[in-house]
């Protein structure tokens, strides 16, 4: 099920809250949220939720078992089993038929490649389960003794099919014990209404513009290349960080308080930074799970370096372009290792801005094509080598004819709302007044998405297909 | 809101230290007085309006908080009664379409997702008076995009990149759609439109369903589709033709390829935004053997200041294959009956396919008049299957009164069938048209022209084509189709006939 359909937003969700208002006492109210995440899931995959629930059950036995023989060989043993099974799920269904076609064309040969679909939020879920076993083997949490609790965690649909990456550490007390304050319904309905604003209002209309010239590329001018993967940033940003807003909002409605995703990455001085900003659920997993795997000897701290880009682009996608992708950042974040903090803050700011924000959308060109052929059109293009000059009239007729959506996009990208949250929070009046203005503002932006839906070309967002 | 909130984990703090500090001022003061006298006490007095001070506040931020919840609350409650309990509609005029209906279970559409997918599509597309929901987006909320570039009437939108690009491969004959996706309705009215993507280069890449595949120009209140040029797919159409007239010999075979409204309207500084279809023709030309060709380019370009293109559609006005027919008919050297001898009939308020399309407020506020004519001779019209099968018989023109909002495939029908028109004109003369969706508007004009047509449509044809012109004792074979569908994946479809 998508967020950003009527369905979702006028029948799924408000059915949801009337029985979780309803529902007397935390265990019913996990019933019911256990009860409408499978619903949720099962509408898209009425089949892999058996995947989920086999998942599910293996790594809460794993967990029971680390639990059990804590500090042991059967806690090891257990770990190693369940990190295992996840990554071979993964890889069965995200990565065979990539991994197939590779060997054949490296070897000539001719292994039967599958044709697998990719099940929906599996990329999300089994990095719920890995965050959870190593927490656990790390004895940062306690193994979950409920099955019931741990499917809780597991399926819960606000964050299941795309994210955030929500760690067992992250809701752990409040899977058992939460209370929900008005502030907190009147955020969370807040921040839905932006989050499917941002991706109704902005995303899906970025996405005409960015399709229709990268989706073009070979007749692109070097103009319509950048204008193309500027658009396509912002729309991968509005889309994926709406959806994150969705979730957040969602889990704030129920008691839930999910970690940001994402921080205004466009501001970024320089690609760590950007990195620190952007898919933070996704960054964070990698600093703590991958980077530090002593498997580069000496050159540990360079070799999980690459080995954590390397896993994020992998992550991102069973194809070339996502690898090229990952690596590409890590090449940037090693080249900002190696000039170094203090160096990097002695360069001007606006060339840090011009650098990042010009790798940045390279990156995104990179992510956009998985044919490397057409990514070759699109670098031939963007630098003035390609045929069809440096601007055309469609590039100006398309720019004057979405410049107020782009002009939005862009102030969009930057920390208004924060800032001006931060401002009104010093005096009362003004935080009542910011407040009333959000809720009048949440409400038309709400109906206003809504009316948009009844017109729309659904677009899933984008991130369900990692 | 949104990231801008930060950490949820800071807002916890913070609520938690909010907490703390009312701990902190609960404490009774360290001087103990009797209760009896602390009212008239100062040493408390500003701890306890510190105090209430503090509550107020809350209590305020609590209202506004509650009255958000009102708020939202109500909209998700309008929302549940308008979209799940309010009629829902059938038919999308506007569209041309029969909208989604709610889907049969079974198991394996269960098990596949079709089920719970068609339930939502089920919900989202049928909404409540949606057709003047999307007047009031196309007017109100589409324009705050941007706006029109130049000025005046020539103020230009584009849909779609707009570029000339040399195309490599076929493209897909799947019509353009920009609706919801997935919930595309069989209805064959609205499923046979021939604006093919010559102008993008589709065989880069499979354009996503529902999604803009067209570059549409809207400019002077009219829609273009721009056309991309043919870049030797005109040699392909030509050798096609050519061996339909190496088949049938003394038979004629004509070709006329059809113009689009991109050759006669796009203004002077947009002009490089499209290719020309006049190169085109020029070349098929020069590349039949033994085909007569038909020059629809000139006759029509003398007529261009007369309604002959649809502005709000992306065919041509039944005015338009007047004029086409009448040079045909004049290559062919068979009689052909003035417009004076057909009933004019006007539908107007007419918005057309590329309002569909592109959803542009411009085009749906500047509807036109759809005029088409009726031929005064009576004929005898049957329509046959794709496999000139189960014959059925038919009237020439539907009625497209039951439609409030007619046009081309509401007066000219559907493209998946076999049409033959018998009519009074006892020349001996029989003629077999492949056509495209342009070609609908020509049988009209032709029934004081050849005793017995069969109209076919390229797409849909299930015969071997050879076979079919003899088994129907064709005298002459026309090949009408506009210039996207001569050069786009179509033109495979003329080659694939000769096979089957």
């Amino acid at each position: 099920m998508v967020f950003s359909r009527l369905f979702f937003i006028y029948i799924f969700l408000p059915l949801c809250l009337l029985c979780y208002a309803a529902a007397r006492g935390i265990k019913q109210k996990n019933t019911v949220l256990i009860l409408f995440s499978l619903v949720f899931y099962a509408w898209g995959e009425p089949v892999y939720i058996f995947l989920m629930l086999l998942t599910a059950v293996v790594n809460y036995t794993a967990g029971l078992i680390i639990g059990k023989y804590q500090g042991k060989g059967g806690d090891t043993a257990a770990t190693a089993a369940a990190v295992a099974y996840d990554l071979l799920m993964l890889g069965i269904f995200k990565y065979s038929g990539f991994i197939a076609e590779n060997i054949n064309a490296l070897f000539s040969c001719s292994i039967p490649v599958p044709d697998i679909r990719l099940p929906i939020g599996i990329s999300f879920y089994t990095f719920q389960t890995i965050s959870y076993i190593i927490d656990c083997h790390w004895e940062k949490v306690k193994p979950q003794k409920s099955f019931k609790n741990f499917l809780l965690f597991l399926t819960l649909f606000p964050q299941l099919v795309a994210g955030p990456i929500v760690r067992y550490s992250t809701i752990e007390k409040e899977i058992e014990s939460r209370t929900v304050e008005l502030r907190d319904i009147s955020y969370g309905f807040n921040r839905i209404a932006l989050g499917l604003a941002k991706k109704v209002l902005l995303a899906d209309q970025l996405n005409i513009i960015s399709e229709s010239f990268l989706g073009n590329i070979g007749g692109s001018t070097a103009f319509g290349a950048w204008y193309g993967v500027i658009a396509y940033g912002m729309r991968i940003y509005f889309d994926f960080s709406g959806y994150s807003d969705i979730a957040i909002g969602l889990g704030r409605v129920f008691g839930f308080h999910f970690d940001e995703n994402f921080n205004h990455p466009f501001i970024c001085k320089d690609i760590t930074e950007f990195w620190q900003r952007w898919h933070i659920s996704l960054s964070t997993f990698f600093r703590d799970y991958v980077l530090y795997i002593p498997i580069f000897g000496k050159r540990r701290k360079y070799g999980g370096l690459f080995l954590v880009w390397l896993c994020t682009g992998i992550w991102h996608g069973a194809s070339w372009n996502f690898i090229i992708w990952g690596l590409y950042y890590g090449v940037f974040v090693f080249i900002e290792m190696k000039i170094g903090k203090k160096k990097m803050k002695k360069i001007p700011v606006i060339i840090r801005h011009i650098y990042s924000k010009f790798v940045i959308f390279i990156g995104f060109g990179i992510f956009y094509f998985e044919d490397i052929g057409k990514l070759g059109t699109f670098f031939k293009t963007a630098f003035g080598f390609g045929k069809n000059g440096f601007i055309a009239v469609q590039d100006r007729i398309s720019l004057i004819n979405n410049m107020y959506l782009l002009i939005i996009a862009v102030i969009c990208c930057f920390p208004i709302i924060s800032t001006i949250k931060k401002v009104s929070d010093k005096r009362f009046a003004s935080k009542a007044v910011i407040s009333s203005t959000a809720a009048v503002a949440a409400a038309l932006l709400l109906v206003i998405t809504s009316i948009m839906l009844v017109d729309s070309t659904t677009h899933p967002f984008l991130y369900y297909r990692f | 809101m949104n990231e801008d909130n930060k950490s949820t984990s800071k807002d916890k703090e913070k609520n938690k230290s909010e907490d703390v500090n009312d701990k902190a001022v609960r404490p009774e003061p360290v001087i103990s007085i009797e209760a009896s006298d602390r009212e008239n006490t100062a040493i408390d007095i500003p701890i306890k309006a510190k105090k209430l001070k503090k509550q107020r506040r809350k209590t305020a931020l609590n209202s506004i908080a509650l009255a958000n919840i009102i708020l939202m609350g109500a909209i998700f409650a309008g929302g549940f009664v308008y979209v799940a309990l309010l009629p829902h509609e059938t038919k999308a005029d506007d569209e041309n379409r029969m909208l989604t209906t709610f889907p049969d279970f079974s198991a394996k559409s269960y098990l596949n997702g079709k089920y719970t997918a068609g339930i939502a599509d089920y919900f989202d597309d049928t909404v409540h008076d949606r057709a003047h929901i999307k007047e009031f987006i196309a007017d109100n909320i589409t324009p705050l995009k941007g706006r029109k570039y130049g000025d005046g009437e020539d103020g230009a939108e584009l849909y779609g990149s707009g570029f000339i690009q040399k195309p490599a491969a076929v493209v897909t004959t799947s019509p353009p759609v920009t609706t919801t996706a997935g919930v595309q309705s069989p209805v064959p009215t609205a499923e046979t439109t021939a604006v093919p993507e010559t102008t993008a280069p589709p065989q880069e890449e499979e354009p996503a369903q529902g999604e803009l595949t067209n570059n549409i120009l809207i400019v002077n209140k009219r829609g273009v589709t721009l056309y991309g040029g043919a870049w030797g797919a005109e040699q392909e159409y030509a050798s096609f033709v050519n061996e339909y007239k190496e088949a049938l010999g003394g038979k004629n075979v004509y070709s006329m390829v059809l113009p689009t409204s991109s050759s006669f309207y796009i203004p002077e500084q947009y002009s490089n935004l499209a290719y020309s279809e006049k190169d085109d023709f020029d070349k098929i030309e020069a590349s039949l053997k033994g085909v007569i060709p038909v020059d629809a380019y000139n006759i029509l370009n003398a007529h261009k200041n007369e309604p002959i293109y649809s502005r709000t559609d992306h065919h041509w006005q039944p005015l338009g294959a007047y004029y086409a027919a009448q040079e045909f008919a004049l290559m062919a050297g068979v009689p052909f009956a003035d417009l004076s001898e057909y009933e004019t009939v006007t539908l107007p308020g007419y918005v057309g396919t590329l309002y569909m399309y592109t959803q542009s407020a411009t085009l749906l506020n500047n509807p036109e008049d759809f005029v088409y004519y009726k031929p005064k001779t009576p004929v005898t019209v049957t329509q046959y299957d794709t496999h000139f099968q189960n014959p059925v018989a038919a009237n020439l023109l539907l009625d497209p009164a039951p439609m409030p909002n007619s046009g081309y495939y509401m007066v000219f029908g559907s493209d998946e069938r076999i049409v033959h028109v018998n009519t009074e004109c006892k020349n001996g003369r029989n003629l077999v048209i492949f056509k495209d969706s342009y070609g609908n508007a020509l049988l009209p004009m032709l029934t004081s022209s050849f005793e017995n047509i069969y109209l076919c449509d390229i797409r849909y044809f299930d015969l071997n084509a050879i076979d079919f012109i003899d088994s129907v004792e064709a005298t002459d074979v026309l090949f009408a189709m506009c210039s996207f569908s001569a050069v786009g994946a179509n033109r495979s479809c003329i080659h694939n006939n000769l096979n089957k």
